[in-house]
């Protein structure tokens, strides 16, 4: 008879959580850190990892025909011993062999850890919530390898936790009746083949990704440093498991493992570009955390077995096959590579999804017709449609399409409405002739920045290309969002060109209607030095501040260096305040020093004011943004 | 049960059915990618999150799914039923149009992100998408040309809906290639030289492109009652002499300020009236009133805030800033959703109406839309007069982005309910069918 414990199932959840924790934060990240110091590497490394695979491989297989131990709770409690002793090992100063030992020792507790566990799961979690009490386990297990302290903690830590844990689990009151199996009825059962392949895949691409990661510093340093990544992947981690479960436990398994691949999958994809990794690291833990629910229920749960040692043979199977070779070959590809190649992912795709899919195509074959042919059918229209070649256009048109690639449209407008204020503002008006030549015309209907259709009158490529790059930096306050990976290829120079482009042929006039301009006789009434400071260090201390980070960052580049505040003070002092207004405004032609024209008129006399009359020691508290 | 009397009902509630979830889909995506990406305007640290797949990429995903996709598939419910194409032989075809439909937007969606677009608001069809989508939309128009002649034949029309068949096939047959058309980058509307936006002439037009659909809706899903044949006459003759004064007006390029501008536009006021008395001379299930109030009510706000905010002065003022945003949004998720709910749950019928009646949804969602919309156009009116107040953001024009969030979020939760809800609609239906008598429909 189960005790009360059993039917809670806390004893499934601790155990699986206890192997998950030893697997991932000791075997697969601890121990390769620890070899590391000892100065493993190389061929070597390759051998003592060998190793570990081929005693996780062997005793995988092993386990459930050996009639050595033949009690369950017996078996996890020597398969926990040595995965325990195999950890405090690690702490001795290891030799090549010796390493070799301790990792076919790690990989063996392992293999009899993890097939022995799966195949009687049902004794320590009961059977009703069982799936649940996986996912439980699993979450717990992922969120607490990644809790900062734990995560950063020296190898030699994490291997003691390890083996803690290990010996906490052994001395769990794990009972000794076998459980009488009850027959899993949720859901639509997989095959053997399909999840073992599945599985196979999806570990490829896992271990793939996570070498590569580990051993990519802006990939690690996007992904797995510091705390709010820690918790962020920690909490997706354990979000993801308890979905996975909810997702298998309603019958959904082949949901859970196409939602697996989609995750992985597209983090792999993302992993290639490097602006992309923050949202790579989103869906790699969510990918990982609904396989790794399933890995552990399907065996326990799903197949169809007619004995604890049938479920054992099958558990065998997927944790040598799918588990470790699938691992290995997954870290090969990394290794080797250094990415997952596109159409590794496409054929992964094809493995996990291909029961859904066809189950999909079969419940939906008239949709599936009519969308395919409608498909190829603007597929030979588009082909029959004459395309021109990006390399005929100029960098000036090719510019003016990533322009409208980019959606700038929707936060710039580029029309100056004649008559207005913003022809002081933005500059002359186009004529409509002009407008109309301009295949489409990219009016736009919102300013959430600047108008640019006389962008080019009003700034230098260098500070367009600066603004690109780190907008808030350059402009204080913007919410744009940095397109600095236009620039990893040629398209950011495109932009730049068409942005500069962009000008009419009423430059002269402008300029005289700039040196007219003067803040209104009110605003330099109210004008405010204290008020002119705080503007300074916001729009202006960034370049002209000795410290200031768009002066540092674009230190050889200047047309002319932006003169430091005691030499603008100087200069200031010498002109009126009007000139100096002028200058704050409209910036100065010639030179990469850009105007302030959505600044009102006593925003731009204070400024004047702060530099013209601003005592010295206010120079020692500004400050760069 | 009659074996093709099943297949007919489920054909038809499939068809349905799958217009509606699909729209429904739509909107929740629409709406979660407004939030997604309103917050990065308060919090622009969280730009990097996002990619290359930024800002002004997923603006384009947002606007068109919103428009082709939530405010359009409740038309093809709507066109299935009021071409029979819901019935017999043909209903098992509307379900693939409608999932054709919904690929469409996803090769568009893609390709939007991809940085495919023609450059032109609303119809960045680019590309692969802009051949797919024109083929959803003739694959619509060959099954409903299919079911016009079919229920031909059969004699199912009487003459008056046979010639209003037959004048809605021919106006639907040119869209895919009007969209394609509209697509290329080679055409622009007039432009209002002094503002850049749209003039009077264009906008009294685009508006009679909707008083027509409005007018010739009902008549596809509902009973007309004594006295329509007045009301539909008088606004018939106002329909053709607003016609006749946009033709007068021309396409050239010409100035809001012009005084026949935006006195002509002002002729589309009349709309107000004359919408509310042409609705009310068709009967609509009782399900329908509480929809039918709030689109009359968003109608008329629509119009007379569309007719001021192009006044002379005003437009001035507002042009280019969050006013005109409000006033976006007060036309799609104001009158054309609570228009587009209205005919669906028409559409639904009694029974199932249920899944967009929820009171709390109803309230979460209109009142959501009428704080963002007076939000956003009191940001508009400050930023008219100070653009920093936009460019360089402080605490005001952060204040009001927060509540603009928090009103997204409201509209967000409405729609996932009617989502969620939706997704039960196939079930009951199947239970339905279940206890039908043989010869009685599911209404």
């Amino acid at each position: 008879m189960r005790d009360r414990a059993s039917a809670s199932g806390w004893r499934g959840v601790a155990l699986i959580a206890v192997v998950y924790v030893y697997f991932l934060i000791f075997a697969q990240f601890a121990f390769l850190t620890r070899l590391a110091e000892l100065g493993v590497d190389g061929n070597a490394l390759k051998m003592v990892m060998a190793a570990m695979a081929a005693g996780g491989i062997l005793f995988s297989l092993l386990t459930p025909r050996l009639r050595v131990v033949p009690e369950p709770a017996r078996r996890l409690r020597v398969g926990l011993a040595i995965c325990a002793v195999a950890a405090l090992l690690t702490l001795l100063p290891l030799g090549i062999a010796a390493g070799a030992c301790v990792a076919f020792l790690i990989g063996a507790g392992l293999g009899i850890t993890t097939v022995t566990l799966v195949t009687h799961l049902r004794q320590w979690t009961g059977d009703r919530r069982g799936i649940v009490y996986v996912g439980l386990g699993t979450g717990i297990a992922y969120l607490i390898c990644n809790v900062p302290p734990v995560f950063t903690a020296a190898p030699e830590e994490q291997a003691i936790l390890a083996a803690t844990l290990c010996l906490i689990a052994m001395l769990l009151p794990l009972g000794s009746e076998p459980h009488a199996p009850e027959e899993y009825t949720a859901g639509t059962r997989m095959s053997f083949p399909i999840a073992l392949v599945s599985f196979a895949a999806l570990i490829w691409l896992d271990s793939a990704a996570f070498f590569i990661i580990q051993h990519t510093p802006a990939l690690k340093s996007g992904t797995w440093l510091g705390s709010v990544h820690l918790w962020t992947n920690g909490a997706l981690h354990f979000l993801a498991a308890l979905a996975s479960a909810a997702l298998v436990q309603s019958g959904r398994a082949r949901v859970a493992l196409a939602l697996a691949f989609a995750a992985l999958g597209f983090a792999c994809v993302l992993l290639q570009h490097p602006a992309l990794i923050l949202s790579a690291s989103l869906f790699y833990p969510v990918g990982v955390s609904f396989y790794s629910v399933a890995l552990v229920a399907y065996p326990s749960f799903l197949t169809r077995a007619d004995s604890p040692e049938d479920r054992g043979r099958q558990a065998g199977w997927i944790y040598a096959i799918a588990g470790w070779m699938g691992s290995a070959l997954g870290i090969g590809m990394g290794q080797n590579l250094g990415h997952v190649p596109l159409g590794f992912v496409v054929v992964a795709g094809c493995v996990v999804l291909a029961p859904v899919i066809v189950t999909i195509v079969r419940g939906s074959a008239r949709e599936t017709a009519v969308i395919a042919g409608a498909g190829a059918v603007a597929f030979v229209l588009y082909a029959l449609m004459p395309q021109q070649a990006s390399e005929t256009l100029s960098p000036v048109e090719r510019g003016r399409q990533i322009y409208i690639s980019e959606g700038c449209i929707s936060c710039h407008s580029q029309y100056v409405r004649p008559n207005s204020p913003d022809v002081a503002m933005w500059g002359p008006t186009e004529s409509m002739e002009e407008l109309h030549a301009q295949k489409p015309p990219l009016i736009g209907n919102r300013r959430q920045g600047p108008d640019l259709s006389q962008v080019g009158l009003r700034r230098s490529a260098l500070w367009l290309k600066a603004h690109l790059m780190n907008p808030a930096e350059v402009s204080y306050g913007s919410p744009m969002p940095s397109y600095a990976f236009l620039f990893a290829d040629g398209r950011g120079n495109d932009l730049v060109a068409y942005l500069s482009s962009l000008h009419g042929p009423g430059e002269q006039l402008q300029r005289e209607r700039e040196e007219a301009w003067s803040p209104t006789s009110a605003a330099l009434a109210s004008a405010n030095a204290d008020e002119g400071r705080r503007l300074y260090q916001r729009h202006c201390a960034t370049c002209h501040d000795a410290q200031g980070a768009t002066r540092l960052r674009w230190l050889g580049y200047w047309r002319i260096v932006p003169q430091t505040l005691p030499e603008l003070r100087g200069y200031a002092a010498q002109q009126t305040l009007g000139r100096i207004a002028v200058i704050s405004r409209f910036g100065v032609f010639g030179t990469d020093m850009p105007g302030h024209e959505y600044l009102n008129d006593q925003q731009i006399a204070s400024v004047a004011l702060f530099l013209k009359l601003a005592p010295m020691q206010d120079v020692s508290q500004t400050s760069t943004h | 049960m009659d074996e093709s009397v099943r297949t007919a009902e489920a054909g038809r509630s499939a068809g349905v059915t799958a217009a509606v979830q699909h729209a429904l889909g739509w909107l929740v995506f629409g709406n979660a990618l407004g939030v997604m990406i309103a917050i990065p305007l308060l919090l622009p640290r969280l730009n990097p999150w996002l990619g290359e797949w930024t800002y002004g990429r997923w603006m384009m995903v947002h606007m068109n799914t919103a428009l082709f996709g939530w405010c359009s598939l409740p038309m093809l419910a709507l066109l299935f039923k009021a071409y029979g194409a819901d019935r017999g032989s043909l209903a098992p075809w509307c379900r693939p149009v409608v999932w054709l439909w919904s690929a469409a937007l996803v090769v568009g969606s893609y390709s939007w992100l991809q940085g495919h677009s023609s450059g032109k608001l609303f119809l960045d069809w680019s590309g692969y998408a802009r051949f797919f989508f024109p083929l959803a939309l003739l694959a619509l128009w060959i099954l409903l040309a299919i079911a016009f002649v079919r229920n031909r034949k059969r004699g199912a029309g009487e003459r008056i809906k046979f010639l209003a068949r037959l004048t809605g096939l021919l106006s639907l047959l040119p869209v895919p290639i009007a969209i394609f058309a509209a697509s290329s980058p080679n055409s622009y509307p007039a432009i209002d030289p002094a503002t850049g936006g749209p003039t009077g002439a264009s906008q009294l037009e685009s508006t009679l492109g909707v008083v027509l659909i409005l007018l010739a809706v009902p008549f596809g899903v509902a009973r007309p009652l004594k006295g329509v044949r007045r009301t539909a006459s008088i606004c018939c003759a106002v329909f053709f002499a607003e016609c006749a004064l946009t033709a007068l007006l021309g396409s050239g390029d010409v100035s809001h300020r012009i005084p026949a501008q935006y006195l002509s536009l002002a002729s589309v006021l009349v709309w107000v009236p004359l919408v509310r008395a042409y609705y009310a001379r068709f009967e609509w299930t009782p399900a329908t009133r509480r929809w039918r109030t709030a689109f009359l009510a968003w109608w008329a706000g629509l119009v007379i805030t569309g007719w001021i905010m192009f006044l002379p002065g005003v437009l001035d003022r507002v042009k280019f800033t969050d006013a005109l945003v409000g006033h976006s949004l007060l036309a799609v998720a104001g009158f054309l959703s609570a228009y587009v709910i209205f005919i669906l749950v028409q559409v639904l019928g009694e029974e199932d109406a249920w899944i967009l009646n929820r009171t709390w949804s109803f309230y979460a969602w209109n009142l959501g839309v009428l704080a963002y919309v007076v939000v956003i156009m009191v940001a508009g009116w400050v930023e008219g007069a100070d653009p920093a107040f936009t460019i360089v953001p402080g605490t005001a024009r952060n204040v009001l982005y927060v509540i603009r969030l928090l009103t997204g979020i409201s509209m967000l939760a409405g729609s996932v309910e009617w989502l969620l809800a939706s997704l039960a609609l196939k079930t009951k239906r199947s239970v339905s069918r279940e206890l039908e008598l043989p010869g009685v429909k599911v209404a």
